[in-house]
């Protein structure tokens, strides 16, 4: 739609993937499943990967 | 997928998701490459069958995993593993897509799920033919400040003119934030079978300084496809002048629409 970075591209894709992936589709009991607990985590270490990310992007963006 | 074999207790069956059982052949997935490096098979029971791969228990048993989860490396190549397997269905069939992490002991395990589920058989249907795209709205965030000043005007006057530019122009970005979010989804659900608006990001989350005023995921038949993004390409052309940005992505498994609504 717009032209954004390569980084910045992968950046957003991510992000979309794992919401959909990890919040999205079907839901059925497996004998192994994730718990929300689990998937709560997920963001945190994800945030943590795409703020490395953006911070390469925008020298002024500051990582938590 | 071969039956029984060595599925022991160090292996475990990750479902990626259903798709329907006389459309489907091994072929479908040849060459795709799972979770684990596993070949990816088909383990059917009745109308439909699972995509399913072999899974090592120390990697993908229940602490293990919830201790992988953490890895943002090992997160990213196994979520787009997952999400690979169901493009390459999605090419050939309707695709009904699992959340990761669903696992099973034993084939035996993954075919009485598929038993327990007639409601799969109707969920191919409502998405046959169909993609899922995405589309993010957002607005600009306030401009700054201009540097012009009065010549003469005290600092003091100053200040507080910049202070009620700074307010005129947050409220102007408020209505057009109302007015994108009402058009856009209204106007691209339209252009859709199924549509639905999920909750925003925070610009924490969505990585961007702009604001989102739209998360909205769309059922689109793949040969009107063309039509949605024209309808996209018009809200651009309207409201792109006013500061406002649209981000499309798909096609996708449609993983916005396959539960049902309680």
């Amino acid at each position: 739609v717009n032209g954004r970075s390569p980084a910045a591209q992968h950046e957003v894709t991510l992000l979309e993937l794992v919401d959909r992936v990890l919040n999205k589709g079907v839901v059925v009991t497996g004998d192994i499943t994730l718990s929300v607990a689990d998937v709560d985590l997920v963001y945190v270490g994800l945030r943590v990967l795409l703020a490395s990310v953006s911070t390469l992007e925008q020298p002024g963006a500051t990582a938590k | 997928v071969s039956a029984g074999g060595r599925a022991g207790r160090g292996t475990g069956w990750y479902v990626y998701g259903v798709v329907p059982a006389g459309e489907a052949h091994d072929g479908l997935l040849e060459g795709v490459s799972g979770l684990a490096g596993d070949a990816v098979g088909l383990v059917a029971a009745g109308p439909v069958a699972a995509i399913a791969t072999r899974v090592p228990l120390d990697e993908f048993g229940e602490d293990a995993i919830a201790t992988n989860l953490r890895d943002p490396a090992w997160l990213e190549g196994r979520v787009r593993a997952h999400e690979n397997v169901l493009a390459a269905a999605l090419a050939a069939l309707p695709v009904i897509p699992f959340r990761f992490g669903t696992i099973y002991r034993s084939e035996e395990h993954v075919r009485e799920m598929l038993g327990e589920n007639e409601r799969f058989v109707d969920a191919i249907e409502r998405v046959r033919g169909r993609v899922e795209l995405g589309v993010k709205g957002f607005v600009a965030t306030a401009a700054p400040a201009a540097e012009t000043e009065a010549p003469g005007a005290s600092a003091g006057r100053r200040y507080l003119e910049e202070k009620q530019r700074a307010r005129r122009l947050e409220e102007e970005r408020q209505r057009l934030k109302a007015r994108a979010a009402e058009e856009s989804h209204e106007r691209l659900a339209a252009a859709a079978d199924d549509a639905t608006a999920n909750p925003l990001q925070s610009q924490e989350v969505s990585g961007r300084e702009d604001e989102m005023f739209l998360n909205g995921a769309y059922l689109v038949a793949i040969e009107r496809e063309d039509r949605f993004r024209v309808a996209l390409g018009e809200l651009e052309q309207e409201l792109g002048p006013s500061g406002v940005v649209y981000e499309m992505t798909g096609p996708w498994p449609p993983y916005n629409f396959v539960e049902d609504p309680e």
